[in-house]
């Protein structure tokens, strides 16, 4: 591909066969660097022979400018002269300037004879024709007037080195090199006149910035799938919440060390307790369970819910008809130091199933699908306490290279919280911590990570194909 | 859940097991054990548990599922010489008292006896409001009358661990257990005291026992006091204690009261719940025969009386976390061992469903990343320094970086954008989160409030940068998409729109505000685009 100064040049050069790079570029308009560098390119194509040569050149000095203006002091002499004698005195002092020079000129060109004291012409006129045409071209000067000139320092010589640039393949197509093709290209068909110029295809791109879902939130939403494709139905609730269902309706004694306010994020203000019959029932369940009397003032303080099964408390309050599958998946807030296993805000998986005849075994079995589904094939129960579930279960799930991990806290709801909502079958409830069983599965040293403020992080991170599982 | 501390060689060798043994049979108990060092571990107790945390009661326990002992323990009970009138005291009414004797404490025994009391102050107690316990060297009392009354805060005495008289008032106010429990129980300048019928001090509740009835390796009699708010919560606090002490080998002494509750204590109460077989294989699903129900209870140290169709099951003085019969049920589970109930086959019997907030997020998110954003999640929680209009401020938070919650999601991504700036550009981001916003239809007076947030910062960016994407992103939905000027805090005035569908506000977009760039340290400039997607659902 050649291009557009490339071709100027073959087509001025096809016409005149060989030229200097000086010349070239005062042609063709074309600074002499970029002559030079397209030379170079047209000789390692091959079309091209550049050969370097010296050419000598003269310039006219001050003097030789002034000569050839005013005259050569010979010929101010001869013409001052005009054909007669005169007395060298009264000359000197009529042309003062360069006498002594003019004088010995004429004496060697023979223009003059000294006879004692007076001056005889031998012409009557003096032109110094050659050495006036050798002014003006020194090039084509003969030698010995160069070398009368470069002695009378009229001229100075100076080497120079020059280009000549040789057509030597003549047989050539020559068109043009463009970057881009155009739609008017296309359209026109003029594209045909063009050549495609070569790309570094071998070099690295410049940066893109590459639309990317976020791995962590991509990891909730298959959780979400998985608990879909298990027959779930997803709820979710607020983040700000009452403490009646966060703890009253779970069973969680008002004044249980849980309920301090050391462990939770408290806002001020106050909630609306449901309806009242709800209210009474709960009220009686913590009185008759706990033995000590429920404050419904502090069922009412609001809190940022600690749990998901706040969100469970809910569907519960709205007394579900059986059979029911429900998850939520959720952020929970809990005061923490924050370090690189604990958050302050982080997620949770709560579960519900209220089924006719729902049993303990059943809910390890369905356990035992969730985690299988997360990707966690070996885990193991063990017993637990949860104001709200009975019998309490703990999932453990097995992590390489960790060991047992504990994952889940889960249970058949108390029959007392049933009974406050008026559900007639059992059920059974669970919650999972996220986060930390993200952690674990990404493989992440800090549990910080997943929420990083790092873009290049982002950018940067390896796509699992088996996240997608 | 608390911990416990134990020399682990008493443990095993009382229970003659080796150390894989007592984890495995911890496991089953709802507890963890981990090794501190050669002689000694740590084991997790659930706070439904307080029986267990002591030696004596996970001893008591395992030998049932060892079967070397099953059914109730029982201790028999003697009576003593000793007197304990309660008087009124109005901040702490509740009061009872035992006797322990024959008992004998080594350095670890001891440490661990102390810890029992500590662990029961903070479940059962409530870190000493609603219980308080005092154990004394019986033979360091010199009087058979002891009294639970109130005293004035010049009363004087001499606390433990100390060599000098000091009155209540300096006690409260110079030691460590008096400035923290000092102000439980101090009512009418009056703290409760239990004192000697000569006024001695033995010890002021909740506070801190005298020096005088100090324990020590040479202990070898017990006056234990249990004083609290909740007559419930005593009775079995001090039923925990001395049944504990009688299984580590004391004999219990019974003190006659002089109170409106009682006459006599400890109370060792026993209550009756009774549980039938079908009841049981019900909740488990299982098939389990009453002979094997009956031997799992007994295993479970419960004495077990067949009825025909029922179980009686006597629930002892140590078990007051047995309510009813599920509580059994569970205790059935748990001497099978869970590992021994096989899960079921789960079967899919509902059709699974998503919420329509999911949905929305998920089409937001793929339209985003077809429009070449990045995701990013930030917190809900932020500094308030940034937010604006009304936002929910946290009462009690733990560090001003998270002192607030967000109402919109422009601050917390300006703040990841301002973390940023050393990366490669253009950074081109967005989040689909929640923020929390003040509503008059919610029983909090609080809703969430689900938004998208793009940004796009750079070197140099125009409003349209963002403007043609969020636009398509908003046409692909469906919604006829206008704009109006629009006034925001966040962004530059005439620089600002209001993204309108069917004359609802829907979003906002424009560039941020040099001065908010400058306050936050952002040498670029963004352009940034709130959608409110409750509101674009409600038109979808």
């Amino acid at each position: 591909m050649l291009s557009e100064n490339e071709v100027k040049i073959l087509e001025y050069l096809k016409k005149v066969k060989e030229d200097t790079a000086e010349n070239i570029s005062k042609q063709l308009n074309i600074s002499i660097d970029t002559v030079f560098s397209v030379s170079q390119l047209l000789k390692e194509k091959g079309y091209i022979s550049v050969e370097e040569k010296k050419i000598t050149k003269y310039e006219l000095t001050e003097e030789g400018k002034e000569r050839l203006k005013n005259g050569l002091p010979e010929e101010i002499l001869v013409n001052t002269l005009g054909g007669k004698e005169a007395k060298i005195q009264d000359i000197r002092n009529k042309i003062e300037k360069d006498f002594e020079i003019a004088l010995g000129w004429a004496k060697r060109k023979g223009l003059i004879k000294i006879e004692k004291d007076t001056l005889i012409p031998l012409v009557e006129h003096y032109e110094a024709k050659d050495e006036r045409e050798a002014l003006l071209k020194p090039e084509y000067a003969r030698k010995e007037i160069l070398q009368e000139l470069l002695s009378r320092k009229f001229i100075i010589k100076r080497e120079e080195k020059t280009s000549y640039l040789k057509l030597i393949k003549e047989e050539i197509e020559i068109k043009p090199g463009i970057t881009f093709l155009t739609p008017q290209l296309l359209a026109s068909g003029e594209w045909k006149k063009y050549s495609l110029r070569e790309y570094n295809v071998e070099a690295y791109p410049p940066f893109y910035p590459l639309g990317r879902k976020h791995f962590f939130k991509e990891f909730l939403e298959r959780l979400k799938n998985v608990m879909k494709e298990l027959g779930f139905k997803e709820f979710y609730s607020d983040y700000i919440e009452m403490e009646f269902y966060n703890f009253d309706l779970l069973f969680q004694a008002q004044d249980h060390p849980a309920r301090e306010i050391h462990d939770s994020f408290s806002i001020s203000g106050e909630g609306k307790l449901p309806d009242e019959k709800l209210v009474e029932k709960v009220k009686e369940m913590h009185e008759n369970g706990w033995k000590y009397k429920w404050d419904r003032k502090i069922a009412t303080r609001l809190m940022l819910r600690s749990q998901t099964t706040a969100t469970t408390a809910r569907i519960l309050a709205s007394r579900p008809t059986p059979p029911l599958r429900a998850f939520t998946i959720g952020k929970v807030f809990r005061p923490d130091s924050i370090d690189a296993t604990h958050l302050i805000e982080f997620h949770q998986l709560d579960g519900l199933v209220v089924e006719d005849n729902f049993t303990f075994r059943d809910l390890l079995g369905t356990l035992k699908e969730i985690f299988n589904g997360i990707g966690i094939k070996e885990i193991k129960f063990k017993p637990a306490y949860f104001p709200f579930t009975e019998p309490s279960v703990e999932v453990y799930g097995k992590i390489e290279g960790l060991g047992w991990v504990e994952m889940s806290g889960a249970g058949l709801l108390r029959p007392e919280i049933l009974k406050a909502v008026e559900v007639n079958s059992s059920a059974g409830a669970w919650g999972i911590g996220i986060d930390r069983l993200a952690m674990l599965l990404f493989g992440l040293k800090d549990i910080r990570l997943l929420y990083a403020n790092d873009i290049e992080y982002l950018r940067n991170r390896k796509v699992d194909i088996n996240a997608y599982d | 859940m608390p911990t416990i501390n134990v020399y682990k060689w008493r443990l095993l060798n009382e229970l003659k097991i080796n150390e894989s043994k007592l984890e495995d049979l911890l496991f089953n108990l709802k507890s963890e054990m981990k090794p501190i060092d050669q002689d000694h571990i740590e084991i997790e107790i659930n706070n439904d548990r307080p029986d267990l945390l002591f030696i004596y009661g996970i001893i008591r326990s395992i030998k049932g599922l060892l079967k070397k002992e099953l059914g109730e323990a029982k201790y028999p009970v003697k009576n003593s010489e000793y007197l304990f009138e309660v008087k009124e005291v109005k901040s702490r009414p509740y009061a009872l008292a035992a006797i322990i004797e024959g008992i004998k404490l080594d350095e670890e025994l001891l440490k661990e006896l102390i810890q029992f009391q500590e662990k029961l102050h903070i479940t059962i107690g409530r870190k000493r409001k609603k219980v308080a316990i005092g154990i004394h060297d019986l033979r360091k009392i010199d009087s058979k009358k002891i009294l639970y009354t109130t005293v004035n805060l010049d009363y004087k005495f001499v606390p433990l661990n100390s060599s000098k008289e000091m009155t209540v008032k300096e006690v409260l106010e110079s030691t460590d257990q008096g400035k923290e429990y000092g102000s439980i129980s101090l009512f009418d300048s009056k703290m409760p005291a239990i004192m000697q019928d000569d006024g001695q001090i033995l010890s002021l509740p909740p506070v801190i026992n005298s020096e005088k009835t100090r324990l020590g390796t040479s202990t070898t009699d017990l006056f234990i006091d249990v004083t609290g708010t909740s007559l419930d919560a005593v009775i079995s606090t001090l039923d925990i204690l001395v049944t504990n002490l009688a299984e580590m080998g004391g004999k219990i002494g019974e003190v006659r009261i002089i109170s409106p509750y009682t006459d006599k204590s400890p109370i060792l109460r026993h209550s009756k719940v009774n549980i039938s077989i079908e009841y049981v294989n019900k909740v488990l699903g299982t098939q389990i025969q009453k002979q094997d129900v009956i031997e799992y209870l007994k295993m479970a140290r419960f004495d077990v009386n067949d009825l025909g169709n029922e179980l009686e099951v006597i629930i002892p003085p140590y078990r007051s976390d047995i309510l009813a019969q599920i509580d059994l049920t569970e205790e059935v589970a748990m001497t099978i061992g869970y590992s021994y109930l096989s899960p079921s086959a789960y079967k899919i019997e509902t059709i699974g469903s998503l919420s329509d907030k999911t949905k929305i997020t998920r089409v937001i998110r793929d339209l985003s990343i077809g429009a070449s954003f990045t995701e990013i999640f930030t917190f809900v929680l932020t500094n308030d320094s940034l937010l604006n209009d009304e936002y929910v401020k946290i009462v009690n938070p733990i560090t001003v970086d998270y002192d607030a919650i967000r109402n919109s999601l422009i601050p917390t991504m300006l703040l990841f954008l301002s973390k940023n700036q050393h990366s490669r550009m253009p950074i081109r981001v967005f989040e689909v989160g929640e923020g929390i916003v003040k509503s008059k239809d919610s029983e909090t007076g609080y809703k969430n409030k689900l938004n998208v947030v793009y940004a796009i910062m750079d070197s140099k960016v125009s409003f349209e940068n963002l403007q043609s994407p969020v636009h398509y992103i908003l046409t692909s939905l469906g919604l006829n998409v206008e704009y109006k000027k629009e006034k925001n805090n966040y962004l530059i005035e005439g620089r600002t729109a209001g993204i309108y569908s069917q004359d609802k506000m829907i979003g906002v977009i424009g560039e941020i505000k040099p001065e908010i760039l400058e306050k936050l340290k952002i040498e670029y400039p963004i352009v940034i685009s709130e959608i409110y997607l409750d509101e674009i659902k409600k038109l979808m």
